[in-house]
């Protein structure tokens, strides 16, 4: 029997219907597609539009963290030349540590007088700490030639971009809900291991403490500044990571050409390719969800 | 997995051949497995030979109920009951099965299972024709589905027919494989009435109690009953739950009794042979499912026939499987399956299982499934024979690469073929002897009768043949005599 004109034909006046149950449906076969085949399925429910503008605002958040890492790099090499001696470093940590400090305070709404109390605190037992195991870093990897050094702090750094968590921090303002990740962790750690190796290549122990305390206040405080500066507004973060960039080309520039070439490259494929690439490959984008799918449960299996 | 064979007694030449994938626990495995023992008492004019892998010590030749002839292929399962994909392995093996039994048609079922995938490749290039059935639902967005969607892609390209359990699955299987709708038929399985009866007295409804029998993992909804259970127990004081079937969330489950003291109200089974699923089901007036995904449930219609009232989850091809008075749907939320259960309770005083039980019978029949298949065999053995260029034009249109990388495929399993048939001719292959069994359609006496005559027949065939016989086909005498004597004890 031909199925489509089951619905007009004088000896089959049941319609099809979609149900599993009671046989072969009389004047239907079994392959009968009807005009309601595929009606449930729905294309692209959860797909965001996206405008190339406000993601190459977006993307600018990974480059300011790629200009800070290298900056530290820098401090690194000059260090480990002997450029910088410890009191500049020591002038250095102090300066970050009160702009950092600064910042947190005019950015912050809900700071209160406890809170800053807490936060300098828990600094300055920091601060102790690392002053007490200073020693033990200077002679820790005294075993070990230059270059297995060099390969594993390269290493660890690049496992420390790829890893981090670029759209908040790890370390929260008290308060914050979202969990620090997996990946997250693994990062700053790969950055606090990647930060003792340099330093137990120096000479004396105020540089060792020096520079730990530099690479450290950078690592674990740099994300929290650059996101309370972003959260209080979006264009002075533009802007901060503007000047950033600028002065770390800047001095990349005069520390090694190839770097600089480097440098610039990278920050043109983040902040423009990589945008661009995404917006046209977003057109391919087929998402199909439909009875089919498996549900989801809508809370949390606590074990 | 299983294979139905059916082979014609009249029309010697016309068999089938099929794989069947056998369902990761047994309780699962003797739903398809009632079907794999029902067909061929059901189809008179078909014979089938049913191809699995070996299982534990179950390796090599075995007869079932009714003379249906089972091949534990003697490759291990490694994960899930699944064994590795080799390309071309099961190619000699396949193909000596193919000619001995004098197939025409391979049926396979399951996506997930790689012999079944190999099975239809090998044969397509064979020139048999193919038919698919697909049991699942998949999703299209992991990296898992995606591949598995591209293989499905692959195995489907060439084959004559697909069959799908229901018309969600259908869309589901259509949208995977790219396989054009009026390829694919919907056929749902069935129920055995006659095992599945309600209990001759009806029971008491002073206390209601609710059954769930299901593998205990996160895809059954295991998690959903954790969260039911203790907010039913809560709120009806007369509801009793018993809970049936083992998995790695029943610890889960164990956690929440002890939780909220319901150790007389909820019972804990364990793993219920199928043997005794029944007995289980009548010893209660509703049946929970709590699924997350399922293209069609059998242990739904089993409830069902057995006269239960059936509460379960608005997933996949579940709305189809009954009608609406026999059912009470629900989303797949806490708060909504406690209130569907509400709503059965307040409902159960109208349902009468034996009037259940005979509508289950109108309903769903394993005859009706038989017919309806054989209407795809039908049709698929209509399609005309192709050569291997005809076929890969079929192919080269699955994707711009993958098209490129299944036809080569192919057409290294098509030199091999042609390697093998050098090799080990088709000649020299023995076709096994048709057997004419007892047609009996009643009980148990009457299987074990056609099973002694059966090793009768064989005891007589190899002492006829020993002087001019040679080793296969004595061993095989040897081994299925050995076989039908354990399997006499099923």
């Amino acid at each position: 029997m031909d199925a489509s004109t089951g619905n007009s034909s004088f000896l089959t006046p049941r319609r099809w219907r979609k149900v599993a149950y009671g046989g072969m449906q009389p004047g239907y076969d079994d392959n009968h597609t009807d005009e309601t085949f595929l009606a449930d399925m729905v294309m692209n429910a959860s797909v965001v539009k996206r405008d190339i503008l406000k993601v190459m605002k977006d993307s600018v958040a990974i480059s300011q963290y790629l200009c800070i890492v290298s900056l530290v790099i820098l401090v690194w090499s000059y260090t480990l030349r002997s450029t910088l001696d410890e009191n500049s470093l020591l002038l250095l940590d102090t300066s970050l540590l009160g702009s950092g400090f600064l910042i947190l305070v005019l950015t912050e709404e809900m700071l209160s007088l406890n809170l800053l109390f807490h936060y300098i605190l828990n600094i300055s037992f920091f601060i102790t700490g690392l002053s007490v195991l200073a020693p033990i870093y200077q002679t820790l990897t005294r075993s070990l030639s230059s270059d297995s050094i060099w390969a594993v702090t390269i290493s660890l750094l690049m496992l420390h971009l790829f890893l981090h968590d670029y759209s908040g921090s790890t370390i929260k303002a008290p308060g914050a809900l979202q969990n620090p990740t997996l990946t997250s962790c693994i990062s700053l750690n790969a950055s606090v291991v990647a930060s003792v190796f340099v330093a137990s290549r120096l000479p004396s122990r105020i540089h060792v403490f020096a520079i730990m305390l530099f690479s450290l206040l950078v690592f674990l405080f740099a994300p929290l500044v650059t996101y309370c500066v972003k959260k209080y507004s979006f264009r002075l973060h533009l802007l901060f990571s503007l000047v950033l960039m600028v002065v770390t080309l800047s001095f990349v520039y005069i520390l090694n050409k190839l770097l600089f070439v480097l440098l610039l490259g990278l920050l043109v494929f983040v902040n423009m390719v990589c945008p661009y690439f995404l917006i046209r490959i977003q057109e391919y984008k087929f998402e199909i969800n439909g009875p089919w799918d498996e549900a989801k449960l809508c809370f949390d299996i606590t074990d | 997995m299983f294979t139905f064979l059916f082979g014609n007694r009249y029309r010697s030449s016309v068999v089938h051949f099929f794989f069947l994938k056998l369902q990761f626990l047994f309780r699962c495995w003797s739903n398809l497995g009632t079907g794999v023992v029902f067909l061929p008492k059901i189809l008179h004019h078909s014979q089938v030979v049913v191809a699995t892998h070996a299982y534990g010590n179950r390796s090599g030749v075995r007869y079932m109920t009714g003379g249906l002839k089972v091949y534990y292929i003697p490759w291990r399962p490694f994960l899930m009951q699944n064994t590795l994909p080799t390309f071309y392995g099961t190619l000699s093996i396949i193909r000596t099965i193919l000619v001995r039994e004098k197939i025409s048609l391979v049926h396979g079922h399951q996506a997930f299972s790689t012999l079944c995938h190999e099975a239809l490749m090998h044969a397509r290039t064979m020139g048999y024709k193919a038919v698919f059935t697909d049991h699942s639902l998949y999703g299209f967005a992991d990296v898992g589905s995606i591949h598995m969607n591209k293989v499905l892609q692959f195995t489907l390209a060439d084959v004559s027919q697909a069959i799908c359990v229901s018309h969600t699955s259908k869309e589901n299987t259509v949208l995977r494989s790219g396989l054009p709708p009026e390829r694919v038929f919907v056929i749902p399985n069935a129920v055995d009435t006659a095992m599945f009866k309600p209990a001759p007295k009806p029971l008491d409804r002073n206390e209601i109690i609710i059954v769930v029998i299901s593998r205990l993992v996160y895809r059954k909804g295991a998690d959903l009953l954790v969260e039911v259970i203790p907010e039913v127990c809560r709120i009806y004081p007369n509801v009793r739950f018993i809970v049936g079937g083992d998995g790695p969330k029943r610890v889960r489950l164990e956690e929440m009794r002890e939780k909220h003291s319901l150790q007389d109200r909820v019972e804990m089974l364990g793993a219920v042979p199928h043997a005794q699923v029944q007995s289980v089901l009548i010893s209660g007036h509703i049946f929970l499912n709590s699924s997350l995904t399922e293209a069609f449930c059998i242990a739904i219609l089993e409830a069902a026939s057995c006269g239960l009232l059936t509460v379960s989850t608005r997933v996949g091809g579940v709305p189809e499987v009954l009608p609406d008075d026999m059912i009470v749907l629900a989303e797949p939320d806490p708060v909504d399956m406690v209130l569907a259960i509400r709503k059965a309770i307040s409902i159960l005083p109208k349902i009468d299982p034996q009037v259940m039980h005979e509508r289950m019978k109108k309903l769903y029949n394993w005859h009706d499934v038989a017919k309806r298949t054989e209407i795809v065999y039908d049709r698929a053995l209509k399609c005309s024979n192709q050569n291997l260029i005809e076929r890969l034009s079929r192919y080269l249109s699955c994707g711009a690469w993958a098209g490129k990388l299944f036809a080569l495929v192919m057409i290294i399993d098509y030199l091999l073929w042609h390697l093998l048939r050098l090799w080990k001719p088709t000649e020299d292959i023995d076709k096994v002897p048709d057997f004419i069994l007892p047609n009996n359609q009643d009980g148990k006496s009457s299987r074990f009768k056609g099973i002694q005559k059966l090793s009768l027949n064989l005891n007589m065939i190899a002492q006829k043949k020993k002087a001019h016989i040679d080793t296969t086909e004595l061993c095989l005498a040897k081994i299925l005599r050995h076989f039908l004597r354990i399997s006499w004890r099923i």
